[in-house]
């Protein structure tokens, strides 16, 4: 496990959401969604599947299309800052991967599309402790060997908002810890931090707000804390389910 | 867009079915002329350039389908979430994988060209005129569009596998379906990347109802300009369409 996580201080920037829809063959999707995000703390992104976590996320990157609403990153979208990269780094999905590229391959291509300097690969990959495999094909390494490179490519920017999608897939209880540490170091180095996840006892830990989302609607947004009124081990959990319901 | 497009170039580099498929297209001009001159296809009015261009059509269905195969890949592989989260402007991102594509397919044709300039000087009797090698660009320019078209069909569709059919029939259907275009035919043969390298390398052989009307040069700017059409079609489907 790599001993060293980004923590240089950067000024983080907000994420905004403000009234975002999306319709997608008459289906909504996402309804009006609102929240924000803010830098030096945690944002748990949380909802079941097909809550419409996913398609927000994308949506802040401008990935998908809103069909109205906004969202925006410092104030302005995704697509308008100069160096995205350094603004934002991503973790969708730990296949978007080509599967015959190396990791090295595959890092190169992040950082020369945004200048970066070739010493960010070398630093990327030692960050997340792929070293030894940097150069066996993506379509050989294992799901955690995947994640870890997912990371790699939100973190290789050193960007001032990390927004991860279900990072905790596939990795061990080891990489799992260091993963928290991580996402810490980034928060308190005043960076915002966006990750949905649907390990409750996970969240509880690492993060400092809370944003649950069901059927396309935000059904909560504020602080930990003042959202379950608990300190105690599955309040999260216990609040989720009473808000979402346990099917 | 220089980074952008340096990024697509490191794609392609980075990827060795890519890389090999690269180096296949350019191979397959001398190839192929290679092929028909050996076989004693060269007659006694042919130049040694017109025999070293004999090849070009496979070199143009193979980029073309090359460069499908890499923009449709970006889908198939679903990379296209990652290329989209580190350059969200799409014009930007588009405008280089299609310039990346036409840059290789270019750079890959000039060395295609020239090798099989070389390889069927090599191998053709005495007696044979060397003829215009600067007229081989047209083998450049058309490789170029043909890449260029080939991305753009790649992005559209969004299936590797799909697109090869579709820039396959793009650029056959012209030639193929000839006889059925009536007086367009000049206009819309002669305009086709084939038979702009046949402008180019021999015109005042070529048959009266596939030359262009204005000559060579004229033929080349229109095959680009419906390069560019298609395009630009891409360009506005990949702007509207989600990642």
């Amino acid at each position: 496990m790599p001993p060293e996580s980004p923590t240089t201080s950067r000024p983080g920037l907000a994420v905004e959401v403000e009234d975002a829809s999306k319709v997608i063959e008459g289906v909504t999707v996402l309804d009006r969604v609102s929240f924000t995000a803010l830098p030096g703390r945690i944002t748990a992104f949380l909802g079941p599947n097909g809550a419409g976590k996913s398609t927000t996320l994308r949506a802040i990157l401008g990935i998908d299309h809103l069909t109205s609403g906004r969202a925006a990153i410092g104030g302005r979208p995704f697509r308008e800052h100069p160096q995205p990269v350094r603004v934002a780094g991503a973790l969708l999905s730990p296949d978007a991967v080509h599967p015959g590229r190396t990791a090295r391959g595959h890092l190169s291509v992040v950082a020369a599309s945004n200048g970066l300097p070739r010493a960010s690969v070398a630093a990327a990959i030692d960050l997340v402790g792929l070293a030894d495999i940097a150069t066996v094909p993506f379509g050989q390494m294992s799901l955690g060997m995947r994640q870890r490179l997912g990371l790699a490519t939100a973190l290789i920017g050193d960007p001032a908002v990390v927004i991860l999608d279900e990072p905790h897939n596939g990795l061990d209880a080891a990489a799992i810890r260091w993963l928290r540490a991580v996402l810490r170091a980034l928060a308190d180095a005043g960076r915002t931090v966006l990750v949905s996840s649907h390990l409750m006892g996970e969240v509880e830990q690492v993060a400092d707000d809370v944003v649950l989302i069901d059927e396309g609607r935000v059904l909560a947004a504020a602080p930990l804390r003042e959202l379950v009124g608990s300190d105690a081990p599955g309040a999260l959990e216990d609040h989720y389910l009473d808000l979402v319901g346990s099917r | 867009m220089r980074s952008a497009w340096t990024a697509e170039l490191v794609k392609v580099l980075t990827v060795r079915g890519f890389r090999a498929g690269a180096v296949l297209a350019g191979l397959a001009l001398p190839l192929t002329s290679l092929l028909v001159v050996s076989s004693g296809g060269l007659g006694d009015a042919d130049t040694l350039t017109s025999g070293a261009a004999t090849g070009s059509m496979s070199s143009l269905v193979a980029y073309a389908a090359w460069a499908a195969v890499v923009a449709g890949s970006e889908y198939t592989q679903r990379t296209i979430v990652v290329s989209l989260a580190t350059v969200p402007r799409r014009p930007v991102l588009y405008g280089a994988k299609v310039a990346a594509a036409a840059t290789i397919a270019a750079a890959g044709a000039a060395a295609g060209a020239v090798v099989s300039l070389l390889v069927v000087a090599a191998v053709t009797p005495s007696g044979h005129r060397l003829g215009d090698p600067p007229a081989l660009l047209g083998v450049v320019l058309a490789s170029g569009a043909a890449a260029v078209v080939g991305a753009a069909i790649g992005v559209l569709t969004r299936s590797s596998t799909g697109s090869i059919a579709v820039v396959i029939a793009a650029l056959l259907l012209p030639r193929a379906a000839a006889g059925l275009l009536g007086g367009l035919q000049p206009w819309i043969v002669g305009a086709s990347p084939g038979t702009v390298v046949t402008q180019f390398v021999q015109g005042a052989q070529l048959a009266a109802d596939h030359a262009y009307p204005g000559g060579a040069a004229l033929a080349a700017v229109t095959m680009l300009l419906v390069a560019l059409a298609v395009a630009t079609l891409g360009g506005l489907a990949f702007a509207r369409r989600d990642g």
